[in-house]
């Protein structure tokens, strides 16, 4: 058999299939007046994930073009600049996490340190002011940068 | 009879409505013609926002629906001029757009893609006002065991239509059901799938899902297009920007046919503006094609697939308001956006809620003349956003994204979440899976559920309820056949007569 994309994905969705029919399975039901309960519609959806997985594992499709490691390395980079925005998102504030978020992103998709440095700057403050004042959203405002104003 | 869109116009016509719809259709075209941001990611985004300013239902519902019908008209810009659709229903746009561009005549092209747009829109906007009120008076009479049996039947239209591998359609069909069952059981108040966190009580919330799977793999997929250099990013001049009146003239029967097949593909649940623009396109290849010049920049060739996309646009709307199953991922994105004003669409929409119904449809009406208007004299202005460079794009995608998933609730949860989904939408899409079906099931997997359940408890569990009375056993039948029909005929018919599908 041919190592192929659809393949490990098929294998992963019954394994998924059967980890979602086990959960469901195991669920614990007070006294209900209902004949099909929440356990059925899952178990069934279970069995035809099952199914439809099995035949993309014996009649896998193309396998598709993957990113090199080059390629992967940024999608990786991309990635780690939206957790680490969402992970200092509220403890350094909306502007100052989303001036450096954008900076990093215009960075990453090929832009001079320049032309990234002003868009971050006008980007940070032109969303913060349209969103706070222009549509009245509140945005964080950063409680580790307020100990020190 | 139409006293609902008589009402609709009182409702549309109002300032905050007309400005909204004006709005809408000026930032749906934005949104369409950036390449990447088709209609779904721009509802995405500009749905959390939409609802914290606290826009009523019917004025929320004006602004997302005219984001939907101005990206179809975007969608062709990039199409025309750089041979990349804006959006799936814009891929058949290309085929015959672009040659026409590089024939020096793009301006031409825009334009007559703005009229048939227009045409195609007007004649599935009238559809909808004629065929919805009827629908909705059918719809009445259904129960639970029909709805089950037409969410099934949605499901199965959409499988055999939609993208190139039914296998792939009907699992991520599954997997967005799967998705909807995380939560809090409504019948028995049992907890599914939470695996002990509060956040997931209430399910996985709408915006979360849509901007994750959407927009955030959408930036995820960008940074592959910016490394390849197939496309090119060189525009070609418009030339003179206005159709002549002949060229029109030319594609009068072209659009008046695609616009009613896009209509009628748009009606049919589970299908949107892709299948229409593939259907009409080769349909219209067949009928008018007598020197082999589709593809190579015919006239026709483009009208056809942009009358069929704007009129299955507006055609998906059918099923979406009169039996509250979406015609497209898109109107299923829209669905969930009026399930969070606790509208449920359906049947009695039009007699309940008359002002949401009425105003969208006058709406529609109204979007589509300022669409025209924005769009034959803009055309040049409107190509420019396409020279907007990824670095400002990418960033400014991931601002919105951010601030609208926080807003919903201040909660950081929130958005781990969206960035979780999002990494996963990216597998599927790379996987070769198209994210409509995921979408869909999402949005149609409680509502399965509890019409299964609530039909089996009408029985007291006898499972024959769900096909007793005709009108389900007429939508099993009908599924059955729209799964079996595409494998079957094929070995009946001798090969030849197929050669030219």
């Amino acid at each position: 058999m041919k190592l192929a994309a659809d393949r490990i994905l098929g294998l992963a969705l019954i394994g998924l299939a059967a980890f979602a029919a086990a959960q469901a399975a195991n669920l614990q039901i007070p006294f209900s007046y209902e004949p099909v309960g929440p356990k059925a519609f899952p178990i069934v959806l279970s069995v035809v994930l099952a199914a439809l997985s099995l035949v993309l594992v014996f009649r896998p499709g193309e396998n598709g073009h993957w990113p090199d490691k080059a390629l992967s390395l940024k999608l990786l980079a991309v990635l780690g600049v939206l957790l680490v925005y969402a992970l200092l998102f509220t403890r350094l504030g909306f502007i100052v996490t989303t001036f450096f978020a954008v900076l990093a992103l215009a960075r990453l998709f090929e832009a001079t340190w320049l032309k990234a440095l002003i868009a971050a700057v006008l980007m940070s403050l032109g969303s913060y002011y349209l969103f706070t004042q222009g549509l009245g959203i509140s945005l964080p405002g950063g409680y580790w940068l307020a100990d020190f104003i | 009879m139409f006293d609902f869109l008589i009402d609709g116009f009182g409702v549309a016509l109002s300032p905050l409505n007309l400005g909204l719809a004006f709005l809408g259709a000026l930032l749906g075209t934005l949104f369409g013609a950036l390449p990447g941001i088709g209609p779904i990611n721009g509802i995405a985004i500009l749905m959390p926002l939409a609802y914290t300013l606290g826009l009523p239902a019917e004025s929320a519902l004006i602004l997302l629906a005219g984001v939907y019908t101005g990206a179809e008209y975007g969608g062709r810009m990039s199409s025309i001029l750089l041979n990349v659709p804006g959006d799936a229903g814009a891929v058949m746009t290309t085929l015959d757009g672009h040659p026409l561009a590089k024939k020096g005549l793009a301006g031409p092209a825009l334009g007559l893609s703005a009229v048939s747009s227009f045409v195609g829109a007007t004649i599935a906007i009238i559809g909808l006002t004629l065929f919805a009120p009827l629908l909705a008076r059918v719809a009445v009479m259904f129960g639970p065991a029909e709805f089950f049996a037409l969410m099934v039947f949605a499901f199965a239209s959409m499988a055999v239509m939609m993208g190139k591998d039914p296998i792939k359609t009907a699992i991520g069909a599954v997997l967005g059901v799967m998705i909807a069952m995380v939560g809090v059981d409504s019948g028995t108040g049992v907890l599914r799938y939470t695996f002990g966190m509060a956040e997931l009580y209430d399910g996985i919330d709408f915006v979360v899902m849509i901007i994750g799977l959407f927009a955030i793999s959408e930036i995820l997929l960008m940074l592959e297009h910016a490394n390849r250099k197939d496309a090119s990013d060189e525009m070609p001049p418009l030339g003179r920007v206005m159709v002549s009146l002949k060229e029109v003239l030319h594609c009068k029967w072209t659009m008046l046919r695609c616009g009613l097949i896009g209509f009628i593909v748009g009606v049919l649940p589970g299908t949107g503006a892709s299948v229409a623009g593939a259907v009409s396109y080769t349909t219209e290849k067949r009928l008018s094609d007598k020197e082999g010049t589709f593809g190579t920049g015919n006239m026709r060739g483009l009208a056809a697939p942009e009358a069929a996309n704007n009129a299955a646009a507006a055609g998906s709307f059918v099923p979406m308001l009169t039996l509250g199953i979406p015609g497209s991922g898109t109107t299923a994105v829209l669905l969930g956006a009026l399930m969070l004003y606790n509208i449920t669409p359906g049947p009695m929409m039009f007699t309940e809620r008359p002002e949401v119904a009425g105003g969208l449809i006058a709406s529609l009406y109204i979007g589509n003349v300022v669409l025209l208007a924005l769009n034959l004299p803009l055309a040049g202005l409107f190509a420019k956003v396409l020279t907007i460079p990824r670095w400002v794009l990418v960033p400014g995608i991931a601002i919105l994204a951010f601030a609208g998933v926080y807003q919903l609730h201040s909660d950081l949860m929130a958005i781990y979440l969206m960035l979780i989904i999002g990494v996963f939408g990216y597998l599927l899409r790379k996987l070769g899976f198209s994210l409509a079906p995921v979408i869909l099931g999402y949005v149609l997997g409680g509502l399965m559920e509890d019409n299964l359940r609530r039909a089996l408890s009408i029985s007291g569990g006898d499972i024959g309820i769900l096909w007793q009375s005709g009108i389900s056993l007429g939508l099993w039948i009908a599924a059955v056949l729209l799964l079996v029909l595409p494998w079957l005929v094929p070995k009946l018919l001798p090969r030849k007569s197929l050669d030219g599908v």
